[in-house]
């Protein structure tokens, strides 16, 4: 066990190198935040496709309870109960746009995770560097439960607990709770809980913070003591469900499954659910008495429950929708928290942007009405009018507008497009167009995926820490 | 008092030499004349000393840019600039606090500029601010700028090494000290109109040959 509290001590260590400028110390975040005796107890495990041949490198590292997917590579680092998911990494030939240049992918590009801490962590997607194209880089880093790095290289940083980095090259930064960075690159900041904040330079700044003590409800951490709140306590109640799932070496089918589309062999569903055609289902999703229409996804660490949703909707990592009517394409960002009640149901029309980390949590029923761009917090049709807009009228702004605690300055006819665009590459990535021959995404490619496990020494020095591994094909 | 040196008589066409002459002491303002107010003071009283206080600069009559914070024992505790007391001055909330953020992620200065005056609009009572009477009371020790070290210059320093301290920490004046003493301020005004003078001088010689 002594190698892996050295470990623990030595990445804490260069990540209050990196933020010392930001006078920020991880210590009273994550100093036994995690009794080490429970890094000894999780196999991890790794998936193999013809899609996706395996490239992995475990070293000196523990991976409990961690899932990897692609082509990876792990030294020195932490990793508790995380998903390393490279199933979108560029591979060797392609072409990288940045600016006026169309970049040649060298080799075909790896995860790379060096000195860090992830806990509950989902790294997906890409590299969007153009400095990195071959290496999506996550070293000296530390995150807190069910944190999102996508597409987002990282050096020096610490993300709090539900933060999402989305397609954003960061250095020496600390991202606060539940806060939605995407900004393509920042470096020497301190980004306060809750804060919304979508930039691309020169063409639209999104940005909007959630009220300190509304959010507090529903995430909270103080130094020394694990994160709490609701989100916490909806994802606790539910675990039982999945550690059944990760028991088990043969669990059946539990539900209708089309052959074009995929549930994932970790995801948890319970009662009366419905998997359309083109649907895809991932690792760590929750789906309870929902139904869910042709090329609909559910990302991993999203919650479905008594639910449908018509087709075409994007539900983004972590999102979570209860007691909900979702008409078509709708997309639901990240970490979105989505809360009707049985006798006061929320309905959302057909094309709504539901931001990324917003909540809608209503004990009345409320009806967003179709083609709507909604953000923020809202717990009734008041709220309501102040945190949404039709998303022609948001189009229509020119250069600049303050609503509610949202602000805008850009292009809302560029910020809307990049958005669309966004989602519908999303459907596409995730095969929701496939149509028998063409255009297949992950819910026909991973259908096949067999899954190895791999268990850390279980005495002496190195308990806990995995031994040198090297995977090929 | 400017001291005109020997090296003037005779026609020079080289301006560094001419500013070598002078040295910190001929070009300060002595404390005596400086604006300065105790500590404990309001910001008030630090309004009315910078408003009063004026020095006699080659006839013309320059108000001071800073007053000085002075602590027992004659020491410099720090100094407040118009600036400074602008913005001391300015109305504070959370909402102007977040307005003010905006900066650092990516906004520009004029939609920043625009949110201020949006929401001065719909806060009438702001305007009462100035008159408040908690606004006049608030302490300077509250807003002042603490002295560093490389805020002082020995009066027998060389003009040609102040100017240079000055540009390249960035400091529109210097507190000159005599052995531990504080003894005056050199102003980045009056070392520039020295350096303004020396030019004109340099080109009349140069006219002359």
């Amino acid at each position: 066990m002594k190698e892996i509290e050295r470990l623990y001590d030595r990445i804490i260590q260069r990540v209050n190198i990196d933020l010392r400028e930001l006078e920020f110390e991880v210590n009273p975040y994550v100093q036994e935040l995690i009794p080490l005796v429970q890094m000894v107890k999780f196999y991890a495990f790794y998936g193999i496709s013809p899609h996706l041949p395996p490239h992995f490198q475990f070293c000196n590292s523990n991976l409990a309870g961690s899932y990897f997917l692609g082509r990876c590579k792990v030294t020195d680092s932490l990793l508790y109960k995380s998903d390393i998911r490279g199933d979108e990494l560029k591979k060797k030939g392609d072409l990288f746009r940045y600016l006026d240049y169309d970049m040649q992918v060298g080799d075909d590009e790896e995860i790379e995770i060096r000195n860090s801490l992830l806990i509950k962590t989902l790294v997906h997607n890409y590299s969007h560097d153009p400095e990195t194209l071959e290496k999506f880089f996550i070293t000296d880093t530390i995150s807190m439960n069910y944190a999102n790095i996508h597409g987002s290289p990282s050096s020096g940083c610490f993300l709090g607990a539900f933060a999402t980095v989305d397609l954003t090259t960061m250095r020496n930064c600390v991202i606060g709770n539940f806060s939605y960075i995407q900004a393509s690159e920042i470096s020497h900041i301190n980004i306060e809980s809750g804060t919304i904040w979508i930039r691309n330079p020169g063409r639209f700044n999104f940005f909007y913070r959630h009220n300190p003590e509304k959010i507090n409800d529903y995430i909270y951490v103080t130094p020394g003591a694990a994160p709490q709140g609701l989100f916490v306590d909806f994802i606790e109640d539910r675990k039982e469900a999945f550690q059944r799932i990760f028991d088990s070496v043969h669990i059946e089918q539990p539900v209708p499954v089309p052959n074009n589309a995929s549930l994932d062999r970790f995801a948890v569903t319970k009662g009366q659910t419905h998997i359309g055609e083109n649907v895809l289902v991932a690792q760590r999703a929750f789906l309870q008495n929902s139904w869910l229409g042709q090329g609909a996804n559910a990302q991993e660490n999203c919650f479905i429950i008594n639910s449908r949703l018509e087709g075409c909707n994007v539900t983004a990592h972590g999102a979570k929708i209860c007691e909900a009517d979702l008409g078509r394409n709708v997309f639901v960002g990240f970490n979105s928290f989505l809360r009707g009640r049985p006798d006061a149901r929320l309905s959302i029309g057909d094309d709504t942007i539901v931001m990324p980390h917003t909540i809608i949590d209503s004990k009345e029923p409320l009806e967003i009405p179709p083609g709507r761009l909604v953000w923020g917090m809202i717990r009734d049709r008041a709220d309501l009018e102040t945190n949404s807009i039709a998303i022609d009228d948001f189009s229509a702004i020119d250069s600049s507008a303050s609503i509610g605690d949202l602000f805008f300055e850009g292009s809302g006819a560029q910020f809307i497009s990049a958005f669309k665009d966004r989602i519908r590459h999303i459907l596409q990535a995730n095969g929701a167009f496939f149509n028998g021959s063409e255009q297949k995404g992950h819910a026909q490619k991973n259908q096949h995926i067999s899954f190895n496990t791999i268990q850390p020494y279980p005495e002496g020095m190195k308990k806990g820490l995995f031994p040198t591994i090297l995977i090929e094909p | 008092m400017i001291k005109w040196l020997e090296s003037e008589i005779r026609p020079s066409t080289s301006l560094r030499p001419l500013v070598m002459n002078y040295i910190v002491k001929d070009l300060m303002v002595p404390i005596s004349e400086y604006a300065t107010i105790p500590e404990g003071s309001t910001l008030f009283d630090a309004i009315v000393t910078l408003g009063n206080a004026k020095v006699k600069t080659s006839g013309a009559i320059v108000p001071h840019w800073l007053v000085l914070i002075m602590g027992k024992n004659k020491k410099v505790l720090g100094k407040l600039s118009q600036l400074d007391i602008l913005r001391a001055l300015a109305p504070k909330d959370a909402v102007t606090d977040r307005i003010d953020e905006m900066g650092k992620f990516g906004f520009s200065s004029h939609f920043i500029a625009r949110l201020r005056d949006e929401y001065r609009m719909k806060k009438s009572f702001l305007e009462d601010f100035y008159t408040n009477p908690a606004t006049m009371s608030m302490k300077v020790e509250d807003f002042m700028q603490t002295i560093t070290h490389t805020e002082f210059v020995d009066e027998n320093t060389t003009l040609d090494t102040a100017a240079n301290l000055m540009f390249v920490k960035n400091r529109l004046s210097l507190l000159v000290t005599c052995e531990d003493r504080f003894v005056g301020v050199l102003r980045l005004s009056d070392v520039f109109s020295t350096v303004l003078n020396t030019m004109r001088e340099v080109s009349k010689n140069l006219r002359k040959i």
